[in-house]
C-alpha cells in the first residue's frame, strides 16, 4: 500500500536523476577531437560543465549557443550556426555534437536543418555535425546518454566490406572501468572498437603542454567502420530498442548484437569473456582464471560480513543492474533496487535475482529513504546524492556511478572485470564491517551490561 | 611580466574579426589618466566557452535558494532543480526544528506531457503536497525555460495557492533565456523579495538601545555571515535580516526595521538596497569583510554613520583585540604569500573583494573581472545615467516603490547624510576599476580561450575563479583557489576568515606536489615579441 501513496505523488523531492543533455555529452567527450555545443540557454551547459567537472576533476569545455528572448521568438538558427563558428575557430575539432534542450525542443528548432545549412553555407563536406535531441522532459541521463551513441553511430556508420573487429559499446562507466575492459580485450587478443573511449580523454594525464582537445578517443574511421564488424557486443541489457546503437547495427547491417550485462560480478565476467572466446575462438588465458580465481578466493574470504548485509541500489538502469547482480552474488541481500529512468526492463531482470526486493523506476530519494529504512537497510551502493541517506538514516554509501562530487577519484573507481569486482566487492564489505565495528560496542554494551546494570541499580531505590 | 596594448592585440588577432571587436571592448589595461569604459552585461557571444549562467540560477541559485525557511519549488523538468540542488554552499543553521530546507530539491519534473497541455496541475497539485510535507513558512516557485514557452501562469496558480494554503507563496518568472546572465535573475528575485516579503512584518522599529541593520548580498559561503556575525555582535549591532545567507522569511518581513542596509555583492542586491531606501528613507553602506584592512574600513564607516561616541570606542576596541588575536597567525602565511601573484576573477563581487584580502597578504592581483557584472560595477555608480538600455535590460521591468505612507522614516537628516556621503561610500559604490593599480588586466566575461591566453602571458602564482576553468588552470601547472565554493573551506569573511584564507593559500603554494611540475614558459617564453622602453 505504501509503495502506491509513492508512486501517486506528483512533487520529485530529491531527485535520483539528471536530464537527457547533461548524459548527451559524455559519449561526445569519449571521440577523438571532438566537441559539443548545447542548443539553448547557456545556463544548460554552464550547470552541466559544472558537474560534469566536479566528477571527472578535468576541463569540460561545452559550448553553447546562449539562445535568449530574442531567440524564442525568432528562432535560434543564427546563435547556433556562430557557436558552431567559433568553436571551430578556437578548437578546430573534428567532429561536433548538438544536443537540443528544453528550450529549443519546446519552440521546436530544426537542428538537422540548421546544421546542415552551415555546412553547406561554409562549404564544409568533411565535418560531420551530430545533432541529438535531448529536451530536459524528454527522458533521464542516462537515456540522453544512449540517444547521443546512437546518433553518433547512425550518422557515422558506413559498410564497406567485412572486416575482423568486434565493436564494444559500453554505457556511462568510470575512465578506470574503461581501462580495465580494454585490458581484457588485449589480453583476449580481441580487435575492437570501443565506443565511446573517454578513458583519456576524461581522466587525462598531466601533460607538458595543456591541449584543449586530444587525439584520444574514439577514431571516427573507427566508427565509420562499425558495420565492417563480426559483431557487436552491447553492454546495454536494460535499454529500450529505440535507444540502441547496437540494435540499429544489426537491423541495418546485420552485425549480430549480443546484449550483456556490465562486467561486474563473477558471472557477468564469465559472461563477457565467454562471449569474446566464442567470438574469436580464443580460449581465456591463465592470467584472467587466475584473477578469476583470486575474487572467487576474496568471495569465501567476506561472505560471512556479506551475508549480514542489506543493501539499496540506486543510479542509471545499467549499473544498477550490474551491482544488484553482485550483491546476489555474495548475499548481500538487495532491498531496494531504485532508478530514476523510466524503465520496464530493469524490473524484468532483477526480479528472478531478487523477487521480494522493491524495484522502483522513476524514483526520488524520498521514496528510496522511506523504504530503505523500513527494510533495514545498512548499505547504500550508488552515487553522491546517496549520502542523503547517511546523512538522515546513518546507512552508509559506498560510492558507485555518476555523480561523484563529495569524493576524489569518481574516475578512478574500478569496478569492472574480476580485479575491478573484487576492488568493488571489497569497498562494500568495509564499508558493512567499518559500520559493524563503529557500532558494535555500543551494540554489545546494550546487550549484555548496560540494561543489567540498569536492574541492579534500580534495586536498592525499591 | 606586464601585458601591453600590442600583446593583448596579438592575442586577441586569434578570434574571428567580429568575435575580436566584440571581446576587444570588455577587456582593458587600467589607466588612471584616462577615462576608461568597459562594456559588461550585454550578450555572451555564443560558442564562446562563457562562465556564464541563466536567469534562474541568479534567482533561484543564488538570491531565493539560501532562504531557508522557504520551500522553493523548481517549475520544469528535472535537470535545473537537480543542478541548483545544494551547489553553492551556502549554509544555514536550523533554529526551528525542520524549517531548514535547503538541503531539498523540490521539482514538478515536467514530462512530455506536461509541455503539451501545460503544466499548472501538475505545479498546483506540487504546492498542496509541499505545503503537507514541509509545512514551509512560505513557498517560491521558480519557472525554467520551457514554463514561459508554453504559457503556464504561474503567477495565478501562486495567486490561488496563497488563498488556499494561507501562506506566502510567491512566483518568478526567471526563465533560463531571459537577459544575457544570472544578473537578471537576480535582479526578478530582488522584485519578488521586495515585492511580496520585506515589510509584511508587523515591526514597526528594531530592538530600543541597539543598532539595527540589515546585510544585503551576503550568502554566507563556507559561514561567511556567521563571522561577519560573530563580530556585529561583539560591537553590539542588531541584525535584523541578512540577504539571504542562513537567511529566513521571518526574519526578511521585518527588514524594513533596520537604520541601517549594508551590501556585500552589490550586483546581486543593489536593486533592492534602492528600494528600502526610497520606500523607507534608510540609506545603505557599501562594505567589504573580505580582507582585514578592508574590513577595519568597513567597521569604522559604519560607527561613523551612527556616529555615537561609544559604538566609535567600541568599534576601535574589537578591532583591536581581533588584530591582536589574528596578526601573530597571518605572520608566517604572509611570508609565504609576499610577492606573489595572482588572478581574481568571480561572479558579481568577488573580483573585487578579494583583491584587498590579497593585498592584505603581500599578493598583487594581475588580473580581474567579473562574470555578469555591469558597468557599475567596473567604473563605479556614477557613470549609471550613461548605461544605455537595450532589449534585454528592458524585458526585466523596474520595481516601483513609492514612500511608504506609515512607515517611511529618514534615518539620518539629508544635511548630515550629504556630509556623510563625503567621507564614506553611502549609497554609493565605486566600482572595482577605481581601486586597481595601472596596468592591470580587467576581463570582462572571462572565457577559456582568454585564461589560457592570459595565463601564458602574465604567468600568475594562483589562480582564483570556479570549479569550470580550475582543471584548466591546474593542468598548465598552476594551482587554483575557487572563489564560488572556497573548495570546501572557509569562512574567508572577516578576521578569522582572513586566516583561514591566507592558510589554505599558504597550503598551495608550499605543497610539495608542485615541486614536481615545471609550467612550460618558465623555460621558453610563449608569446613572442619585443619590449619597447619609454613608450606608454
Amino acid at each position: 500500500m505504501e509503495k502506491e501513496i509513492i508512486y501517486s505523488r506528483n512533487v520529485n523531492e530529491n531527485p535520483c536523476n539528471m536530464c537527457m543533455a547533461m548524459g548527451g555529452i559524455i559519449p561526445f567527450k569519449g571521440i577523438e577531437e571532438s566537441m559539443v555545443i548545447i542548443h539553448g540557454s547557456q545556463g544548460c551547459s554552464t550547470y552541466m560543465r559544472r558537474h560534469i567537472a566536479e566528477h571527472f576533476n578535468e576541463p569540460i569545455d561545452v559550448g553553447s549557443s546562449s539562445l535568449n528572448e530574442k531567440g524564442t521568438i525568432y528562432g535560434g538558427g543564427d546563435n547556433l550556426k556562430k557557436a558552431i563558428d567559433n568553436i571551430i575557430k578556437v578548437y578546430n575539432p573534428a567532429i561536433i555534437g548538438v544536443l537540443t534542450t528544453c528550450l529549443a525542443e519546446t519552440i521546436g528548432e530544426d537542428i538537422d536543418g540548421i546544421a546542415s545549412e552551415y555546412l553547406k553555407e561554409k562549404e564544409l563536406n568533411n565535418l560531420p555535425i551530430i545533432t541529438v535531441s535531448t529536451p530536459g522532459y524528454g527522458n533521464t541521463h542516462a537515456e540522453g546518454y544512449w540517444a547521443a551513441v546512437k546518433r553518433i553511430v547512425t550518422n557515422l556508420a558506413i559498410k564497406k566490406e567485412k572486416g575482423s573487429k568486434v565493436n564494444i559499446i559500453i554505457p556511462q562507466l568510470s575512465p578506470a572501468d574503461i581501462r580495465e575492459i580494454k585490458r581484457l580485450l588485449q589480453l583476449m587478443e580481441v580487435q575492437y572498437t570501443l565506443l565511446p573511449d573517454f578513458s583519456d580523454t576524461l581522466d587525462r594525464p598531466f601533460e607538458r603542454s595543456y591541449k584543449k582537445i586530444t587525439k584520444d578517443g574514439t577514431k571516427i574511421k573507427d566508427i565509420v567502420e562499425m558495420p565492417d564488424a563480426v559483431a557487436t557486443i552491447q553492454m546495454g541489457v536494460t535499454i529500450e530498442e529505440n535507444y540502441s546503437p547496437g540494435k540499429y547495427l544489426e537491423d541495418e547491417f546485420g552485425v549480430p548484437l549480443y546484449n550483456t550485462p556490465i562486467p561486474i560480478g563473477l558471472e557477468n565476467t564469465d559472461v563477457f569473456l565467454s562471449l569474446l572466446s566464442q567470438l574469436t575462438g580464443k580460449e581465456v588465458p591463465e592470467a584472467l582464471k587466475q584473477e578469476r580465481g583470486r575474487l572467487l578466493d576474496c568471495m569465501i574470504d567476506s561472505h560471512k560480513y556479506n551475508a549480514q548485509g542489506t543493501s539499496a541500489i540506486f543510479g542509471e538502469p545499467e549499473l544498477v543492474f550490474a551491482a544488484t547482480k553482485m550483491c546476489c552474488e555474495n548475499g548481500i541481500k538487495p532491498a531496494v533496487v531504485a532508478t530514476g529512468s523510466k524503465t520496464a526492463k530493469l524490473a524484468e531482470l532483477v526480479k528472478p535475482l531478487c523477487g521480494d526486493a522493491s524495484l522502483l523506476d522513476e524514483a526520488d530519494f524520498v521514496s528510496i529513504r522511506s523504504i530503505s529504512t523500513e527494510m533495514k537497510v545498512n548499505v547504500a551502493i550508488g552515487n553522491s546524492d546517496g549520502k542523503y541517506l547517511t546523512e538522515k538514516e546513518g546507512i552508509p554509501l559506498v560510492r558507485f556511478g555518476f555523480p561523484i562530487h563529495d569524493r576524489i577519484g569518481g574516475q578512478r573507481l574500478l569496478s569492472v572485470g574480476y580485479i575491478g569486482t573484487t576492488m568493488f566487492l571489497d569497498r562494500v564489505t568495509n564499508t558493512l564491517l567499518e559500520n559493524k565495528y563503529n557500532n558494535y560496542r555500543k551494540e554489545m554494551y546494550q546487550k549484555f551490561y548496560w540494561e543489567p546494570k540498569k536492574k541492579t541499580l534500580a534495586v536498592p531505590g525499591s | 611580466m606586464a601585458l601591453d596594448e600590442k600583446n593583448l592585440e596579438a592575442m586577441l588577432d586569434q578570434y574571428p574579426a567580429k568575435v575580436k571587436r566584440n571581446r576587444k571592448k570588455h577587456i582593458l589595461i587600467t589607466n588612471s589618466k584616462e577615462e576608461q569604459i568597459i562594456e559588461a552585461n550585454t550578450r555572451t557571444i555564443p560558442g564562446i566557452i562563457t562562465n556564464r549562467g541563466c536567469a534562474y540560477a541568479g534567482c533561484k541559485g543564488v538570491v531565493l535558494g539560501p532562504l531557508k525557511d522557504i520551500v522553493h519549488i523548481t517549475h520544469g523538468p528535472i535537470g535545473c532543480g537537480y543542478y541548483s540542488w545544494l551547489t553553492r554552499r551556502n549554509k544555514a543553521k536550523t533554529e526551528e526544528p525542520g524549517k531548514n530546507f535547503l538541503t531539498y530539491c523540490v521539482s514538478t519534473d515536467m514530462q512530455e506531457s506536461d509541455i503539451v497541455f501545460g503544466g499548472e496541475k501538475k505545479l498546483s497539485k506540487v504546492i498542496d503536497e509541499t505545503v503537507s510535507i514541509f509545512k514551509p513558512n512560505a513557498i517560491t516557485i521558480n519557472a525554467t525555460c520551457p514554463v514561459g514557452l508554453i504559457g503556464d501562469d504561474i503567477q495565478a496558480v501562486a495567486k490561488e495557492a496563497e488563498k488556499k494554503h494561507g501562506i506566502t507563496i510567491m512566483a518568478f518568472s526567471c526563465e533560463g533565456y531571459k537577459g544575457v546572465s544570472q544578473s537578471a535573475g537576480h535582479h526578478i528575485a530582488n522584485n519578488g523579495l521586495m515585492d511580496q516579503i520585506i515589510g509584511d512584518g508587523e515591526l514597526e522599529e528594531g530592538p530600543k538601545g541597539k543598532y539595527c541593520i540589515n546585510i544585503l548580498g551576503e550568502y554566507n559561503i563556507g559561514g561567511d555571515s556567521w563571522e561577519i556575525e560573530r563580530i556585529m555582535k561583539k560591537i553590539g549591532y542588531h541584525i535584523q535580516a541578512v540577504m539571504s545567507g542562513d537567511g529566513s522569511y521571518e526574519e526578511l518581513k521585518n527588514a524594513h526595521v533596520a537604520d541601517l542596509n549594508l551590501v556585500m555583492c552589490h550586483r546581486s542586491i543593489n536593486y533592492i538596497a534602492e528600494m528600502l531606501d526610497k520606500k523607507y528613507g534608510t540609506p545603505w553602506l557599501k562594505v567589504n569583510f573580505i580582507g582585514v584592512q578592508s574590513t577595519i574600513n568597513t567597521l569604522r564607516n559604519m560607527a561613523l554613520y551612527f556616529g555615537d561616541q561609544k559604538l566609535i570606542d567600541k568599534t576601535e576596541e574589537v578591532i583591536s583585540s581581533e588584530l591582536a588575536k589574528i596578526e601573530p597567525q597571518l605572520e608566517s602565511y604572509k611570508k609565504i604569500c609576499a610577492g606573489k601573484t595572482a588572478f581574481c576573477f568571480v561572479g558579481g563581487s568577488r573580483g573585487h573583494h578579494y583583491q584587498a584580502l590579497y593585498q592584505d597578504l603581500g599578493i598583487e592581483t594581475t588580473l580581474a573581472g567579473y562574470e555578469f557584472a555591469h558597468r557599475d560595477d567596473y567604473e563605479g555608480r556614477d557613470i549609471i545615467s550613461e548605461i544605455k538600455g537595450d532589449a534585454d535590460s528592458r524585458n526585466i521591468p523596474d520595481l516601483e516603490v513609492t514612500p511608504d505612507d506609515k512607515r517611511f522614516r529618514l534615518k539620518i537628516s539629508p544635511e548630515r547624510l550629504e556630509k556623510l556621503k563625503e567621507q564614506i561610500p553611502l549609497s554609493n559604490y565605486k566600482g572595482m576599476i577605481p581601486e586597481m593599480k595601472d596596468g592591470r588586466v580587467v576581463v570582462d566575461d572571462l572565457n577559456h580561450f582568454e585564461t589560457e591566453e592570459f595565463i601564458k602571458a602574465l604567468n600568475p602564482d594562483i589562480f582564483s575563479s570556479g570549479i569550470k576553468d580550475k582543471y584548466i588552470v591546474q593542468k598548465m601547472g598552476i594551482p587554483s583557489k575557487q572563489l564560488h565554493n572556497y573548495d570546501y573551506s572557509g569562512p574567508y569573511a572577516g578576521f578569522n576568515g582572513a586566516v583561514n584564507f591566507a592558510k589554505d593559500l599558504s597550503m598551495s603554494f608550499e605543497s610539495p606536489t608542485w615541486n614536481f611540475i615545471i609550467p612550460p614558459w618558465r623555460e621558453t617564453p610563449l608569446l613572442e615579441g619585443s619590449i619597447e622602453e619609454g613608450e606608454a
